[in-house]
């Protein structure tokens, strides 16, 4: 067995590795400027959260789009935009660490917020979130349903508010209050548990031991590695990595919402426009001439002209759903393309790391074991 | 190609088409459309996709039917004895549903688009009409308003409105067999008149000539249109 003799090729490897891949992700990382930086440890006090892409609420069964009046694709691009939106709104009130939208759940995030779009028909909003820390404690599990207000989104310079804006504060006050009744230790703890959960997952050999799952599901961190750790500093140096490409990934959902949030406030508007029409609609047809005998010309005229109004009023909304794929599908592609190559790094570097670390851990035990 | 149509009583015509969608006695209390003809396996039993171009050689002429009905009434009336002036309250209730098949059948052009699930029907002025199949199984497309839902009678397609006034609205799509010519039959009914009022068309198909531009629709930007390929 000569592992001891690969060790200083597993160390130059795994910082070649690490070095490309920062490099890789620097260089185009755009919100990893703009959001706090993400220590190992959140400072007391501070979490950092984590914002997976939101279940698009989609049916499976595609009979029923048209009476949900749900439009697959638009879905799909909201849900990448919803969650984005959230971001900005907790990054505003100052009161989190690094808010990070990625594309898969991470299982070792400090406080993670899963969405659902319930309804989204441009007038309403309903969202179901549910947040959960990495001690596996519920925070939210609730839905939020607000009402479009354009007085949110009067001024140019508000970029990123939404007309939902009152939905998305809402979801970040019940955050708030759930933090405020936690303790500096319990918070830590969180954040404890949360490197540990990633540690044991990328070392399990040498940190599986660090933490533990009860059978309620919950997790906990039983103690920490010394500071000067070497495998510990290793997987620091990993995380920041994986932290950099996540936060490129999250600039592309920026970029993103920029490229459509134009676009995507005029499909909202004609939505709301096609609701009035709706409610003109039901007028119409209520002001049935009162002499018209049955079957007459006005009667029979106006039954079918009431039915008539309603389906060019739903088939509107179709053409309008397809102008709105042809105007975006090129962005969304585009940046759908961008994501995916770097979720496939930060998967390739992690299968990696991961084998990297096993390896370096078997020649460090090995090594201790020869000098003692 | 379709055989010159025979010059058949409006009764006989009537009857057959009550036949095939399932009317019985033409009593609107029964359903429009036989249980059946809702499902199919597999494809779709007929491709109608495609522009389509009214073939004015062919088809009916409104007046004709009229004066068709006209004796159609006037023959009832006349239980047997021949003919007799029908009432004034039976034109009176006829001709709404002659104006509005006229109406309904005015449009010279139809584009058909045919996806795996359904069935789109463009008529200028109109709405589109549309037929839903999911497994094979018909959808109907409801509203405060209507009920519309389409059928299969062997590979011709029904669609059928039912409006809630006792109004129906039935439109039979054949499409001949080199895909060249399509036959559409319009009925319009009510409880309130004697007989329902058919007309049929034919239509021609034809291939919109692409023009030196590629458009597309959009949203903001409304319609955009290039020189090179517009692949959204």
């Amino acid at each position: 067995m000569t592992l001891h003799r690969r060790w200083p090729a597993f160390t130059i490897l795994l910082a070649i590795l690490l070095t490309m891949f920062a490099t890789m992700a620097s260089g185009r990382s755009l919100a990893a400027t703009e959001t706090p930086a993400a220590g190992t440890m959140s400072d007391a006090g501070t979490l950092n959260v984590t914002i997976p892409v939101f279940e698009a609420g989609i049916p499976t069964d595609p009979s029923v789009f048209r009476d949900l009046r749900i439009f697959p694709r638009i879905r799909q691009i909201e849900a990448k935009l919803m969650p984005f939106l959230l971001r900005e709104t907790l990054v505003e009130t100052g009161r989190w660490g690094a808010v990070r939208v990625v594309t898969q759940p991470e299982p070792a995030a400090e406080l993670q917020l899963f969405g659902t779009i319930v309804r989204s028909d441009g007038d309403w909003l309903e969202v179901h979130i549910r947040a959960v820390d990495a001690t596996g404690r519920t925070w939210l599990d609730q839905h939020f349903s607000g009402q479009a207000d354009d007085r949110f989104t009067e001024h140019k310079d508000d970029r990123f508010k939404t007309e939902f804006q009152a939905l998305y504060s809402e979801i970040a006050t019940a955050l708030d209050a759930v933090r405020a009744e936690m303790s500096d230790a319990e918070l830590s703890n969180i954040g404890n548990t949360s490197l540990m959960r990633y540690a044991s997952e990328l070392a399990p050999s040498a940190f599986g031991s660090f933490v533990e799952r009860a059978e309620d599901g919950t997790w906990r961190a039983l103690r920490l590695p010394a500071r000067n750790d070497p495998m510990f500093i290793r997987i620091e140096t990993i995380r920041n990595t994986e932290f950099l490409i996540t936060d490129t990934v999250d600039a592309k959902f920026r970029e993103l919402n920029t490229s459509l949030a134009r676009t995507y406030r005029v499909w909202r508007d004609y939505r709301r426009k096609l609701v009035d029409y709706e409610t003109e609609n039901v007028r119409f047809a209520e002001a049935k001439p009162k002499d018209a005998e049955r079957g007459s010309w006005d009667s029979i005229k106006h039954q079918y002209d009431t039915y008539k109004y309603d389906r060019i009023t739903a088939q509107e909304q179709d053409r309008l759903a397809v102008a709105f794929n042809n105007e975006v599908t090129s962005t969304v592609d585009a940046m759908e393309d961008r994501v995916a190559e770097l979720d496939g790094w930060v998967e390739q570097g992690y299968r990696e790391w991961h084998s990297l670390l096993e390896d370096l851990f078997e020649v460090e035990t090995y090594l201790l074991e020869q000098g003692n | 190609m379709y055989p010159t149509r025979p010059q058949i009583r409006p009764c006989l015509s009537l009857s057959l088409l009550c036949t095939l969608l399932g009317l019985v006695g033409c009593a609107h209390e029964e359903p429009l459309l036989i249980e059946e003809t809702k499902y199919f396996d597999g494809d779709m039993p007929a491709d109608f996709s495609g522009s389509w171009a009214r073939d004015f050689s062919r088809g009916d002429d409104v007046n004709k039917v009229w004066q068709n009905a006209y004796y159609e009434l006037a023959r009832r009336r006349g239980s047997g004895r021949g003919l007799a002036m029908p009432s004034d309250r039976d034109m009176s209730m006829l001709m709404p549903l002659a104006r509005l098949a006229e109406l309904i059948t005015r449009p010279d052009e139809l584009t058909i688009s045919q996806t795996e699930y359904e069935i789109l029907v463009e008529r200028r002025d109109d709405f589109a009409l549309m037929c839903a199949f999911y497994g094979g199984v018909a959808r109907s497309t409801d509203s405060s308003f209507a009920k519309e839902v389409c059928g299969w009678d062997g590979d011709r397609l029904i669609s059928v409105t039912e409006f809630q006034d006792g109004l129906s609205v039935v439109h039979r799509f054949d499409v001949s067999e080199d895909r060249k010519q399509l036959r559409v039959i319009t009925t319009v009914a009510s409880d309130t008149a004697p007989m329902p009022f058919t007309i049929e068309h034919f239509y021609w198909r034809f291939n919109k000539i692409a023009g030196k531009y590629e458009c597309i629709e959009t949203l903001s930007m409304k319609r955009v249109c290039s020189t090179g390929s517009l692949a959204p």
